[in-house]
């Protein structure tokens, strides 16, 4: 008697692949890299809270002469630290490894001789990546919250839906940056290095200009989901402000989506069709 | 899936769990704070334009239905012709249907005088139409802006004694949603409604005065009271135009708060916040002053001795803050100095032809 065998669907192979990836994520090397940057902005929050605590006169809540609130702060660290930086930084380290890791280990081989789609080995992995990043970004986020708002007298309360849309925000942020990234790290032979200039080049140059261009970054939708002002901290940061056109909130979102399931979309077809080879 | 990635994952959703729990208390419970309450004030102060140099607010039903505002209104002469009259003309009656008001004034910078812009949110029970009918027979058109009718008047501002040429800035109303109206400079109006139809966007430079976090500190420090006005001193004075040795010799204050209680009598708090140190010193000598020169005045009159004996100074650092209290004996006092209002006579009927 023969026992027929269908192979899995797609999503079912990636929930496998999701489970098996999450674990190795959460416990490689580029985690403690992880805990560090996201352990900087609550440990900057505890000094700014001890600080506060120590000088409650408020001599030191001044910025350019201006008196600063607890939600003011929380807003530049929200823009300064996450969407500038951490986000970006998330994506391109996690989103170019996806798969460039397991062909650098030579363990690509192990994954594709599966029953299983090839894209669902992306699709997984994306997956774990999105798991992994918003669960140790949100919570960093919400100790920040908790440390910095109270600050000169700010209402937890009043700033908590502010709170809220910056948790969707980021998390949006990470699948956005990952999905592109993962388009990267399986099309382009040194992926981490193309991730960085287009994060830390690209992206802060071509807003910083009139035009069309801007519209090929991510920066560009991150910033009309952004509830907070954004800091003048810089000569940069006035020159954005100036030649910035902001997308509504609905073109952004519709934008992001198109973005992060385009990219994964075409990263998986570039799974399916790329022959990898091994070097010995 | 290793334990210790169910561990990391219970763990990160706890600490998530736990946070959006404790925000979602504060904000629901803990977000009251002083005069500041939600569904009180916070509702129409979402309307308020950021840059507004005062903003006051008044619970007109809590007035109204005050014991001093009863004593008041049947010890002052005057048999209410005013106010039915506006009544018949408005379709508004002041006593029940208006619950509150936020208003606020916006120097503004194309204007050479204060008041500049000024803006009311009320809250209440409007006769829409009537409204609309009174002000379209002195003169006002109907415009449509961000899909909600917008009443607008013209009206010609007199000219002031420098070469400043008299003004034309216009007024309108719009009735934002049932019960909420927004009453004022047009550019405030349609601000407002830009904040009703869309909320806070600093993106688009849209944000209101919830967003002026020097200004919701003093209004989150106001005594409790059923009615408030804060503002910036400094920058009204700068915009009064007072002669040269009048504006030297004010105090160096930057914020000013009004607070006050009205029930059977009067509590109230006066805040002022100056620019440092020693001018608060300077000012809390003055206010000092003033309170030992009221307080030989009150002399044996034992109602002004009540007010003079609530007067407390208080404040510390920048601020000095005076807080009083006028009893109701005082009112009792006033009302009986007045002359007796006349009970209404009823009209008599005309002969039928």
């Amino acid at each position: 008697m023969s026992v027929s065998r269908s192979s899995p669907s797609l999503f079912g192979s990636a929930a496998r692949i999701f489970e098996l990836s999450l674990g190795q994520m959460l416990w490689s090397r580029r985690s403690v890299f992880l805990g560090l940057l996201l352990g900087f902005p609550v440990l900057l929050a505890f000094a700014l809270r001890t600080i506060d605590a120590m000088y409650r006169a408020g001599l030191w809540r001044q910025i350019n002469g201006v008196r600063v609130g607890g939600a003011a702060i929380f807003g530049l660290m929200i823009w300064l630290l996450y969407i500038r930086f951490i986000v970006p930084v998330l994506g391109v380290f996690y989103g170019t490894s996806l798969i460039a890791d397991e062909v650098d280990d030579k363990t690509i081989t192990y994954l594709f001789t599966r029953p299983i789609p090839r894209s669902a080995v992306l699709l997984g992995k994306y997956l774990a990546y999105l798991v992994c990043t918003t669960l140790l970004v949100l919570p960093s986020v919400m100790l920040v919250f908790f440390l910095i708002v109270p600050i000169g007298g700010g209402s937890i309360g009043a700033a908590f839906p502010a709170l809220l849309r910056d948790f969707g925000m980021l998390a949006i942020g990470l699948a956005a940056y990952g999905a592109v990234f993962a388009l990267v790290g399986t099309r382009i032979k040194r992926p981490l290095i193309v991730g960085l200039v287009f994060s830390f080049g690209w992206e802060p140059a071509v807003l910083l200009f009139p035009g069309y261009l801007k519209r090929l970054t991510v920066a560009y939708y991150m910033q009309a989901l952004v509830t907070h002002e954004m800091p003048q901290d810089s000569a940069v940061s006035v020159l954005m402000q100036v030649f910035r056109e902001v997308p509504t909130v609905a073109t952004s979102l519709a934008a992001l989506a198109i973005i992060s399931t385009g990219t994964v979309w075409l990263a998986g077809r570039a799974v399916e069709h790329k022959e990898y080879v091994l070097e010995q | 899936m290793l334990t210790r990635t169910r561990y990391f994952l219970v763990a990160s959703l706890l600490v998530l769990g736990v946070g959006v729990g404790t925000g979602l208390v504060a904000y629901y419970v803990g977000f009251p704070a002083g005069a500041f309450t939600r569904g009180d004030a916070a509702d129409e102060l979402r309307f308020i334009p950021r840059d507004a140099a005062v903003v006051a607010y008044v619970d007109v039903q809590d007035v109204m239905a005050s014991d001093l505002r009863q004593k008041l209104h049947k010890a002052l002469p005057g048999d209410g012709n005013g106010q039915r009259e506006f009544q018949e003309r408005t379709g508004i009656n002041i006593e029940t249907d208006i619950d509150r008001i936020v208003a606020c004034l916006n120097p503004n910078s194309s204007m050479s005088n204060l008041p500049g812009a000024g803006l009311v949110i009320a809250r209440g029970r409007f006769d829409e139409v009537k409204i609309e009918a009174l002000m379209r027979e002195h003169g006002a058109h109907v415009e449509e802006y961000s899909g909600q009718r917008l009443i607008v008047a013209d009206r010609a501002d007199h000219a002031d004694a420098g070469d400043h040429p008299p003004q034309t800035t216009t007024f309108a109303l719009s009735f934002m949603e049932p019960g909420l109206t927004a009453v004022g400079s047009t550019n405030l109006v349609k601000n407002a409604i830009d904040l009703h139809r869309a909320g806070d966007n600093p993106q688009t430079g849209l944000v209101s005065v919830m967003r002026n976090e020097e200004m919701m500190q003093q209004v989150k420090a106001l005594e409790s009271g059923n009615a408030w006005a804060v503002g910036r001193f400094d920058a009204l004075a700068s915009r009064a135009h007072l002669p040269q040795g009048v504006a030297e010799r004010l105090p160096p204050i930057t914020w000013f708060a009004v607070s006050g209680h009205v029930n059977g009598g009067l509590r109230g708090v006066i805040r002022a916040e100056a620019r440092d140190e020693e001018s608060a010193n300077n000012l809390r000598d003055v206010v000092r002053g003033f309170m030992a020169l009221g307080k030989l005045q009150a002399g044996s009159n034992p109602q002004m001795q009540l007010i003079a004996q609530s007067l407390e100074l208080g404040g510390t650092g920048k601020t000095v803050a005076l807080s009083f209290v006028v009893p109701a004996e005082v009112f009792d006092a006033v009302a009986t100095m007045m002359p007796k209002r006349q009970p209404e006579k009823p009209q008599p009927e005309k002969p039928q032809p």
